[in-house]
């Protein structure tokens, strides 16, 4: 371009123009540099943060998975309820003093419905920031139809008040295996900080979460995968549109091994038997409590559980708008037998003689006693070295039963012959391997520790030792610290210090029974997919430990197991069983507790050739264990066995039909 | 009086242009004889068009930030106004043109005097006030910001009183001429409006150092600018936002998310999360969504990083500096000093808002409420910078005159 020259250019500063020049350049630089700085280099942080201001996330609950027993039956399904929420971004538009007017009235109609609450605690809750902004916070859960159609028909006159449909727990079969299945409620404000950290079913203030039984053990698989709709906000935070959804998916249903006819059946006989005991007066004429009792049934080939009753019960439907405080209350009375405790594995008592066939494997095992060495029993034992009245022990029931070797103590229940075992062990435990020889060969059974089976609160029991009552009457004042032979007597035939858990019980005749395994009780066994039934997790049985079992040491207690229900303490309870077709090995246990009547407890498994069914019952405050537990056993045994058929549950938790007497007797023989 | 501040109607006494010594009879001639045909052919094209592409692509990006989230409902008004405004501005910068800029010399007085009332006027209970600031006069539905207008007629002023200096300029010559600047930033200094005022003295730096101020009253000058502007931020004359803003630049921590740097933060986001090809027109999240405060009038430039990204961006910025190339070439080839100066204060005013503008919402500026001339939104604004560019039209145009 031709740039004509004006004539007379000396007012032209050029050095100044040009100075001008490169300081405007210098400046477009800055801003060019700095737009490729932003723009190209560094967007994507920038971006992210772009991203976070629009979007806002919601979670829509998932349905959680069911609960089946081993057969397929269905113990907890869900079912879809009416849920009153309040959408606080229309009821906040209101002004103040409308907002309280419908908040009263809905708390007024809410109350005449059965949710009691008021218009202060509505506010409160919907005043908690930690619910979502952007989704309706629920104020009540399975509220009635009329109360729906009403608030339907009537939105006008509540603004912000909408109703929804939410899955809830329901159980078709009532308390059955409540203790096992547990219950789920809304969570608190300690599991929600523990599941912070959750990606892949996150929780919120909403959720309900499994509290305890299976809902909470197996939480991770029975939770489905929250939906999660995607909403963009403006920068007042106001929704502008759904960006995405992704909808919920119900959690996987979980199979367990239990079978619902055999818990329905045990939780029955359980229940038969400690009313029988509390109706039946004791030979002294005192009354049994009869207050709670467990019976647990499994595989000892596997270590499923078939069956695991625990009384008193209660009707989980009771948790599922959250347990009102009179009920709370009630169901954790101990007057009342505590009914949320599931007392198979919550439970801890003295086992009785049912602990006799482990003592009799410290014995064997460590040579205190060989399976041929004859004890004289004279219906008593006067422990060596003891002077005062409570040194000579009596049999109990006080008979004598003369010369007898391991077996027959065992189906006899000799006192006398453990008694000499557990002082034996104590005073001669520099031979025997020390202050806890005998202990030593208890706890390979699983005796004194918790099985690992996935339930909620399980007990340790107690296997006691010198150790153990020295630390434990530094702590508590309990008289004498020091581990006498008396402690070894008490403790060889299940008394003292001894505690079992009915579960533990149970697992410990398994381990016998299936020569030596000991597994962890399987409550589960596998996971799957809502409808296609696929199966996403299948549970194994899992080896917690193994007990060595020579041939000539199980031999001799096998045989003593044996003859309880043919000759034995559990004779009578047996009569009439079909020995021949279904031998079964037992044990009878009558666990004395001062000022208290007994604690009934029997032990038993079968068929003795190859065990599939390993069966514990303890009832508390109900007498003998031969005449009052004994009998839960056998009805147990029956219906395993197909002597007697078992029947389907029915809405109630129970066995249809009519329910025959457990036939416990008054009466009988200590043991 | 009004001859020594060379703002009235005397004879001029400018040394160069007067040599041709058709002085005289021109001034006896109806003013738009001036309108010779000839000029029209010396239009600069490439000036217009940039400023056309920047002001269509300003009130895009406009109705981009201001039509809401409601698509059965946009608002359009802000865009239809902003239109109107490019109309009016369209039509001042043509009026403006019509005229020769050596015959403007004469009535120079008239806008800077008017323009400076308003200023006067404004701060008294007859403007109106928006957060701490009184800056405009409510019109019916619009709004009229006095001090846009009198950055134009002040460089109109200041480059008539330089153009009849002496070069070096003596003293008393630049005094004149700083304070024909100082009495509209002192008015707007009560609004309080620091940006603006900073606009005033990017002006006043521009043409005094074109203008002939001698180098030592140069310094002199800077350094007490420098001492002045820390007594300013020390001392109370600024509003406490104003000073906030000011220190939070100075202690820019993007960890810190405080809430007086929302502005700044909002706008980094927006601009950088464009990315190179921008989210699309329309498109922006920040800018859909309201993220940025004032987005559509101070914060505007972040609609066009935002939706059009580093490429659009970068364009609009290729094209505000090409109409600061071509005032800055009207400058170099224009035909006389008062042309020249014109140039240079329009230069020197650009350039500022511009970077201040723009480096603000990228967060290398402080944040300081001026827009950004021809795509904020704000009929002040906009028609002052079409006035503007018409004083550059105008003497590049008639530079052969």
């Amino acid at each position: 371009m031709s740039m004509p020259v004006p004539e007379d250019r000396r007012h032209v500063p050029r050095l100044r123009l040009s100075v001008l020049a490169v300081v405007a350049a210098a400046l477009f630089a800055a801003l060019f540099a700095r737009l490729y700085d932003l723009q190209v280099v560094g967007s994507d942080r920038y971006q992210v943060q772009a991203e976070a201001n629009r979007v806002r996330t919601v979670q829509i609950p998932a349905p959680r998975g069911r609960i089946l027993d081993r057969k397929g039956a269905v113990l907890v399904d869900n079912r879809v309820a009416v849920v009153v929420a309040v959408d606080r971004s229309v009821l906040g538009d209101l002004p103040r003093r409308r907002q309280l007017e419908v908040l009263g009235r809905l708390a007024a109609d809410l109350t005449s419905a059965g949710h009691a609450t008021d218009a202060g605690a509505l506010g409160e809750r919907l005043g908690d920031d930690r619910y979502s902004r952007y989704a309706p916070v629920p104020v009540a859960a399975d509220v009635p139809e009329d109360l729906k159609i009403y608030l339907e028909e009537h939105a006008d006159d509540y603004p912000g008040v909408v109703v929804e449909r939410a899955a809830l727990r329901s159980y078709p079969h009532g308390p059955l295996a409540v203790h096992i299945l547990g219950y789920v409620g809304k969570i608190n404000e300690q599991e929600l900080a523990e599941r912070r950290r959750e990606v892949a079913k996150p929780y919120t203030l909403n959720d309900e979460i499994g509290k305890t039984g299976v809902e909470q053990t197996f939480e991770p698989y029975l939770r489905g995968t929250p939906g999660v709709r995607r909403i963009e906000v403006d920068a007042q935070g106001d929704p502008v549109r759904v960006i995405d959804e992704r909808p919920p998916r119900p959690g996987d249903d979980l199979v367990l091994s239990i079978d619902a006819q055999v818990q329905a059946l045990a939780e029955q006989k359980v229940q038969q038997a400690l009313a029988e005991a509390r109706a039946r007066p004791n030979r002294d004429g005192s009354r049994n409590a009869g207050t709670t009792g467990a019976a647990v049934v499994l595989d000892p080939s596997s270590g499923q559980l078939l069956a695991l009753a625990s009384t008193p019960s209660y009707d989980p439907e009771l948790a599922v708008d959250g347990f009102d405080q009179a009920e709370w209350a009630r169901l954790n009375d101990p007057a009342n037998g505590t009914p949320l405790n599931n007392w198979a594995i919550q439970g801890q008592w003295a086992p009785g003689s049912t602990y006799k066939p482990f003592v009799g494997y410290a014995a064997l095992m460590s040579g205190v006693m060989a399976p041929d060495t004859e004890f004289v029993d004279r219906g008593g034992y006067q422990i060596p070295g003891c002077t005062g009245a409570k040194c000579y022990r009596r049999n109990a029931g006080g008979s004598a039963y003369g010369t007898v070797t391991i077996p027959r103590a065992l189906t006899v229940s000799s006192d006398a012959y453990f008694y000499h075992v557990g002082a034996e062990f104590w005073l001669q435990r520099d031979r025997f391997g020390g202050d806890d020889a005998m202990q030593r060969h208890l706890v390979p059974w699983g005796l004194g520790d918790r099985t690992g089976v996935a339930l909620t609160s399980e007990a340790t029991g107690r296997v006691p030792t010198a150790a153990w009552k020295r630390d434990y009457c530094n702590r508590v004042d309990c008289g004498d610290p020091d581990w006498r032979t008396g402690d070894n007597v008490n403790m060889a035939i299940g008394q003292g210090d001894v505690l079992v858990t009915p579960l533990q019980l149970a697992n410990a005749y398994a381990t016998f029974a299936n020569g030596g395994t000991r597994y962890v009780p399987q409550v589960a066994l596998r996971t799957q997919r809502y409808q296609s039934a696929k199966v996403t997790e299948q549970l194994a049985p899992q080896v917690a430990g193994r007990v060595p079992l020579p041939p000539n040491v199980r031999q001799p207690l096998l045989d003593g197991l044996a003859g309880v229900p043919r000759d034995g303490t559990a004779s009578r309870a047996f009569a009439g069983f079909p020995l021949d077709r279904f031998p079964v090995a037992a044990k009878t246990g009558t666990a004395q507790v001062d000022g208290r009547s007994d604690t009934a407890v029997f032990a038993a498994f079968g068929p003795v050739t190859a065990p599939r069914y390993s069966v514990a019952v303890v009832l508390e405050e109900s007498g003998f264990g031969g005449t009052a537990a004994a009998p839960v056993a056998r009805a147990l045994l029956e219906g395993l066995a197909g002597i007697t058929p078992l029947r389907p549950v029915g809405p109630d938790g129970l066995p249809v039909g009519p329910a025959q007497p457990v036939g416990t007797t008054p009466g009988g023989g200590y043991d | 009086m009004a001859d020594a501040w060379g703002l009235g109607r005397a004879p001029h006494r400018g040394p160069s242009v007067a040599g041709r010594g058709d002085r005289g009879r021109r001034r006896l001639e109806p003013v738009f004889r001036t309108r010779a045909p000839a000029a029209w052919k010396h239009v600069d094209l490439v000036l217009v068009l940039c400023v056309a592409a920047v002001s269509v692509l300003g009130a895009l990006m406009v109705l981009s930030s201001t039509r809401g989230t409601n698509p059965d409902a946009y608002d359009t008004s802000f865009l239809r106004k902003q239109v109107l405004f490019i109309a009016v501005g369209v039509v001042g910068m043509v009026l403006v043109t019509l005229v020769d800029y050596r015959h403007l010399r004469d009535v120079a007085w008239v806008p800077y005097v008017v323009t400076t009332l308003l200023l006067a006027l404004v701060v008294s209970p007859l403007g109106s006030e928006r957060r701490g600031t009184q800056a405009w006069f409510q019109l019916g539905g619009f709004q009229l910001q006095p001090a846009e207008l009198a950055k134009v007629s002040a460089v109109l002023a200041v480059a008539t009183v330089l153009a009849r200096s002496e070069v070096p300029l003596r003293a008393r010559r630049l005094a004149v001429a700083l304070v024909v600047l100082g009495l509209p930033v002192a008015l707007i200094m009560l609004q309080p409006d620091l940006g603006t005022a900073l606009v005033f003295l990017a002006i006043a730096t521009g043409t005094l150092l074109v203008g002939g101020a001698r180098a030592r009253h140069l310094v002199l000058l800077t350094a007490v600018g420098v001492i002045g502007m820390v007594g300013v931020v020390n001392s109370d004359v600024l509003e406490d936002y104003q000073r906030d803003r000011l220190t939070n630049f100075l202690a820019d921590d993007d960890a810190d998310v405080q809430a007086s740097a929302y502005n700044s933060d909002q706008s980094k986001a927006a601009i950088a999360s464009g990315s190179i090809n921008g989210k699309g027109l329309f498109e922006g999240t920040q800018t859909r969504l309201g993220f940025v405060p004032e987005q559509h009038t101070d914060f505007i430039f972040t609609a066009v990083g935002e939706e059009l990204g580093f490429v659009g961006s970068a364009t609009v910025l290729g094209l505000l500096a090409l109409i600061c190339v071509r005032t800055w070439r009207t400058a170099q080839i224009a035909g006389d000093r008062l042309g020249m100066l014109i140039c240079i204060g329009v230069l020197s005013m650009l350039v500022f808002e511009i970077f201040q503008n723009v480096g603000m919402t990228m967060g290398i500026m402080p944040i300081t409420g001026i827009p950004l001339p021809f795509m904020s939104y704000g009929g002040s604004s906009i028609i002052a910078s079409w006035l503007a560019i018409g004083l550059v039209l105008n003497v590049h145009m008639r530079r052969f005159g």
